[in-house]
């Protein structure tokens, strides 16, 4: 549902310089799996985000979402595709219903399905008792929430989510990685980054393991964790052994 | 079959284009009924009028017709349109681009198109009105002679300044999001103010220059006109001039739209 394969990323910095932010990173996210995309800042996870989701063109290899490859059909993979980031961007001033209704005529979605639509979100995201509220009234893990609502609108079979519990206490966090379970559940190819890895150790079925845009580890907990007890140090030992190579 | 499924199904001009379009501009006309643009809409509809109430006051003997009805016109069509613009498409834009808000209409098939179209016939509609309502208000105050058929010519003038001037303003929004206004400004005032009265082929790619025109020609004020201004207009039949501001329009509206196309958001972290 989610692949890369061979995906490069350079900038050009504004001293000139190139910035090689992702360099030859590749992954997969098949129908119903989680996967965890891991690194520090400026790994690359945010770059390797945006490609799958038509924000950043790739410099060389390939992206796609949903058979839709990023660069010959960025609308086809618009349309598989959910986008949540860390950073809301949920306008204060509109209620959650607005917003959802907004964003899904934004996919040309009639009336009577997107009620429907926006219904079941409102129901299976736990939006009733804020729904018709001002979100700038609203708690971060309540706006979080009604992000992941926005992103679900046009009921999207791949989901990328961008460091989604960054602004968020533990409970709002808990609460929202319980919904993406619901979301995998249901068969949803879902691909997430994080720094906090003990949030997503027992919860995502693969990890990517990013460092200087370079892919350094990959494979399920038990493959990552090695001879190592919890994720965070098979975390540090793979970011070490990348570093030495 | 999915939503996803349905929409793919059913990509028609409506779903692709049409509806996102409309979804954006009744949300950006939602962000401009809020109460400060209200109050300054209320500002916009009474400046003119205030101006042309003080200017009556002090001409004893009345106003005469020709300069009241050039008054308004430099008040309503060119200062309240340009002002009103403004305030409504470079921040409108321009916001969207710096806050996380654009980049999840950009993640949407249409999306960066349905932004920019969306936001602009948002601009035209919101400032048209303004200034149309302002326009009546200043005909009635300066009591003008005959007004029906000037407020008439004021509203199509007001109507070709905002379809102009809020895609020239779409510019600079996109390529400079982050000095929207100022580069907004300066656009309004090189392009507009300058370029526009420079009696050579530049000013032909201008607004300014094709609603002085039309006024002269619709005001029958071509053969009054002293030779030193009859060079500051251009003496084509008025569709050419209608013409030439709906050409300029989708041409700025076309580039300002591939910029957009081509627009990279690179995370700030890795630059």
């Amino acid at each position: 549902m989610i692949e890369v394969i061979d995906l490069v990323k350079h900038y050009r910095a504004s001293d000139g310089s190139v910035v090689r932010a992702v360099d030859g990173v590749s992954l997969a996210v098949a129908p119903g799996e989680m996967v965890g995309l891991l690194g520090g800042n400026g790994a690359g996870k945010t770059t390797t985000l945006r490609v799958l989701a038509t924000l950043l063109k790739p410099t060389s290899g390939t992206a796609s979402v949903g058979g839709c490859d990023v660069l010959a059909d960025p609308l086809g993979a618009r349309r598989h595709l959910g986008y949540v980031s860390a950073t809301t961007g949920v306008p204060d001033r509109l209620t959650a219903r607005e917003i959802m209704r907004s964003y899904g005529r934004l996919h040309g979605l009639d009336e009577e399905p997107l009620s429907r639509r926006i219904d079941l979100l409102v129901q299976s995201l736990g939006l009733a008792d804020f729904i018709d509220r001002p979100t700038g009234r609203l708690s971060s893990g309540q706006r979080q929430r009604i992000s992941l609502a926005r992103a679900l609108v046009h009921d999207p079979p791949a989901l990328v989510l961008d460091e989604p519990t960054n602004a968020l206490d533990v409970v709002g966090a808990r609460d929202l990685l319980h919904l993406l379970d619901g979301l995998r559940a249901d068969g949803r190819a879902i691909l997430l980054s994080t720094h906090r890895l003990h949030e997503i150790e027992h919860r995502c079925d693969r990890f990517v393991i990013i460092d200087g845009g370079r892919l350094v580890a990959q494979g399920t907990l038990p493959e990552i964790l090695g001879p190592y007890a919890s994720l965070e140090e098979a975390f540090f030992a793979a970011l070490a052994v990348g570093a030495a190579s | 079959m999915t939503a996803t499924d349905a929409i793919h199904a059913d990509a028609s001009f409506r779903t692709a284009v049409l509806s996102p379009t409309l979804a954006v501009m009744s949300f950006q006309l939602g962000r401009l009924l809020s109460r400060q643009r209200l109050l300054l809409a209320g500002l916009g509809v009474l400046f003119p009028a205030a101006v042309m109430l003080a200017v009556r006051r002090t001409v004893a003997e009345g106003l005469d017709r020709d300069l009241a009805v050039t008054m308004i016109y430099a008040l309503v069509p060119e200062a309240v349109c340009m002002l009103g613009l403004l305030v409504t498409m470079c921040p409108a834009v321009a916001d969207e681009l710096e806050r996380g808000t654009w980049i999840h209409i950009a993640v949407r098939p249409g999306g960066r198109r349905a932004l920019l179209v969306g936001t602009y016939l948002a601009a035209v509609i919101w400032t048209s009105a303004v200034a149309i309502l302002a326009a009546c208000l200043a005909v009635l105050v300066a009591r003008v002679p005959r007004p029906l058929p000037l407020i008439g010519i004021l509203a199509v003038l007001v109507v070709l300044s905002t379809l102009g001037r809020a895609a020239l303003f779409a510019l600079p929004a996109v390529i400079l999001p982050k000095r929207a206004l100022v580069a907004s400004v300066a656009v309004a005032l090189v392009v507009e103010y300058l370029a526009g009265f420079i009696p050579a082929v530049i000013n032909q790619a201008t607004v300014s220059l094709r609603l002085r025109s039309l006024l002269v020609e619709w005001m029958g004020w071509r053969q009054k006109l002293p030779v030193e201004m009859q060079m500051l207009i251009d003496p084509q039949p008025a569709w050419v001039h209608i013409v030439a501001v709906f050409g300029l329009a989708a041409v700025l509206l076309v580039v300002a739209v591939k910029i957009l196309d081509f627009r990279q958001f690179p995370p700030s972290v890795e630059l």
